[in-house]
């Protein structure tokens, strides 16, 4: 594997909240057009390592980060990095489906107007193919113009994705999107990850293993924030190196 | 037992309730009936339209519903984009301490009597009235409302803010993760979903305005006419009553206090028609 297939380089992440310290010493790369599975109990830090990412806990006062994460080379954290445009760069999917209480067509173009596209024609061909990519064309394109909060759990879902994905982001995060849903829409959102990696890096917390072991390519261990144990999602499933992840991933706690 | 003390206690809790609602109808009852001379054989409409003049039997208030209208509404429309631009830095734009600082300064400035703002109207502001435009005194329309509008934007930018704040935070995190400026975080998601918030504001400083008498008692000039410019003096309903409340008891004219009374208590009614319309729109 060459760098050029890295996307994501973290090295020496440490994270606080005001005095506590969050995530220890966090090394971590992610490949491009990989399924990266962040897994570990409650508590354990993978979702703060998640939104280190995209500088989501920037928002967050009292909060500080040592160490680096690169992107294409590039510092994240450095001073001259625009934080809007990072985020741009960078989707992410929330644990509860948040829709802006507006049209299903609304919700799409919302990106792009922050964006500053105002081309209707191009707003109305971009509102299309994101919701292909979501897989949800097919289901809304009669009631683009309802309002979003008449879909279902899981349509809004991938609704949100589609919103993601509306702004071409280069990466895409997810924070347990499968959590608040049932086990077919859970079973879509799986299958439309598997479509969606072709083009994407993608990073997604899981509380559950079996996904975990369904959709990534890679799964990271994180307890206690550290990063116990990576590797190729087979072998740490079958091979774990070390105790504490086998112990995790038979059930044993967490 | 335990029921006998909840029977107490709703007793208890009830009688206050009731006394209100009396005391609220007999207010109106009490200014219909002070008010009937000058209302009696149909004349209620000629004394709200018509104009004033004691000597020639004419106690027509309309003049000062036309003050009252001006500088309340003139106020209100002073007040809100200040309130707006406030609201939105305390909750949204600016950073932490600075945001931290504007909240505190607001909140005392709620605190701080109606006469001081009259006060430094007086001596601040109408001097830079009559000095900009050259015209009268200084004691008009615009610096009362000028002034109210300063006194109502607390109330205003509290009722903004606290709108602003109650957006749910989901949406907020959207619009952050697909990058959104803070601007645009507040003109495409705040500003919408705090709508009903925005609108409750700007009718309960409507309320604020109408009903407040020392300001437009203080600088707005207290002439008896029918105001055609900004720059005009003007005498308020709640000026009228203070004024004529302090010099006089048995007259035609004193009985008109009671006319301005009722005129305020339908304005006040309406602004809370208006706020529960508001609010059942925003429960649906």
């Amino acid at each position: 594997m060459t760098d050029n297939n890295l996307k994501i380089i973290s090295a020496n992440l440490d994270f606080y909240y005001n005095d506590f310290k969050a995530l220890h010493n966090v090394d971590l790369k992610f490949t491009k057009q990989q399924v990266t599975a962040l897994i570990g109990p409650s508590g354990c830090g993978k979702s703060t390592y998640l939104r280190c990412l995209n500088r989501m806990n920037d928002l967050i006062p009292g909060t500080r980060v040592d160490g680096e994460i690169l992107m294409d080379g590039q510092d994240i954290y450095d001073p001259s990095v625009d934080v809007v445009l990072l985020r741009r760069r960078i989707g992410m999917v929330f644990q509860k489906p948040n829709p802006f209480p507006k049209t299903i067509f609304e919700n799409i173009a919302y990106g792009m107007r922050v964006n500053g596209i105002k081309d209707k024609a191009f707003i109305e061909s971009h509102v299309e193919k994101s919701l292909n990519q979501a897989a949800l064309w097919e289901e809304v394109k009669d009631r683009l113009y309802e309002s979003a909060l008449g879909l279902s759990g899981g349509q809004q879902q991938r609704l949100c994705i589609a919103r993601a994905l509306a702004v071409e982001p280069e990466v895409l995060l997810m924070d347990e999107p499968c959590s608040a849903l049932d086990p077919i829409a859970t079973q879509k959102i799986e299958e439309l990850i598997q479509g969606l990696k072709k083009e994407y890096t993608i990073i997604i917390v899981t509380h559950s293993m079996q996904q975990a072991a369904r959709v990534s390519d890679v799964t990271a261990f994180f307890y206690m924030g550290k990063l116990i144990e990576v590797g190729d999602t087979d072998t740490i499933f079958t091979k774990p190196k070390l105790r504490q992840t086998e112990d995790y991933i038979t059930g044993r706690f967490g | 037992m335990n029921r006998q003390f909840e029977k107490t206690a709703e007793m208890v809790l009830f009688l206050p309730a009731l006394l209100s609602v009396i005391l609220t109808l007999a207010i109106f009852v009490f200014m219909l009936v002070f008010g009937l001379p000058l209302m009696k054989g149909g004349r209620f409409f000629e004394l709200i339209t018509g104009s004033w003049s004691p000597g020639h039997g004419m106690y027509g208030i309309q003049p000062m519903i036309m003050g009252t209208m001006a500088i309340a509404s003139l106020s209100v429309f002073f007040a809100f984009p200040l309130s707006m631009g406030c609201a939105s830095l305390i909750s949204v734009l600016a950073p932490r301490g600075f945001s931290t600082f504007l909240r505190h300064t607001v909140r005392l400035m709620t605190g701080v009597p109606t006469v001081i703002y009259g006060f430094v109207g007086i001596f601040l502001l109408v001097p830079i009235i009559r000095e900009l435009f050259q015209n009268g005194s200084g004691f008009c329309i615009l610096s009362a409302s000028l002034m109210l509008a300063l006194l109502i934007s607390p109330t205003m930018i509290l009722v903004f803010m606290e709108s602003f704040d109650r957006v749910p935070k989901s949406y907020l995190d959207a619009a952050d993760a697909l990058g959104g400026t803070p601007v645009q975080k507040l003109v495409y998601v705040i500003i919408p979903q705090a709508r009903q918030g925005i609108w409750m504001g700007v009718i309960l400083s409507m309320g604020r305005s109408l009903g407040d008498t020392l300001i437009a008692l203080m600088l707005a000039g207290n002439a008896i006419a029918t105001p055609g410019s900004v720059l005009d003096s003007v005498r308020t309903l709640t000026a009228h009553i203070a004024l004529v409340i302090a010099s006089d008891y048995e007259s035609l004219e004193f009985k008109s206090v009671f006319a301005c009374g009722l005129i305020l208590y339908g304005f006040n009614a309406l602004i809370i028609v208006m706020l529960r319309y508001v609010e059942s729109k925003g429960t649906q």
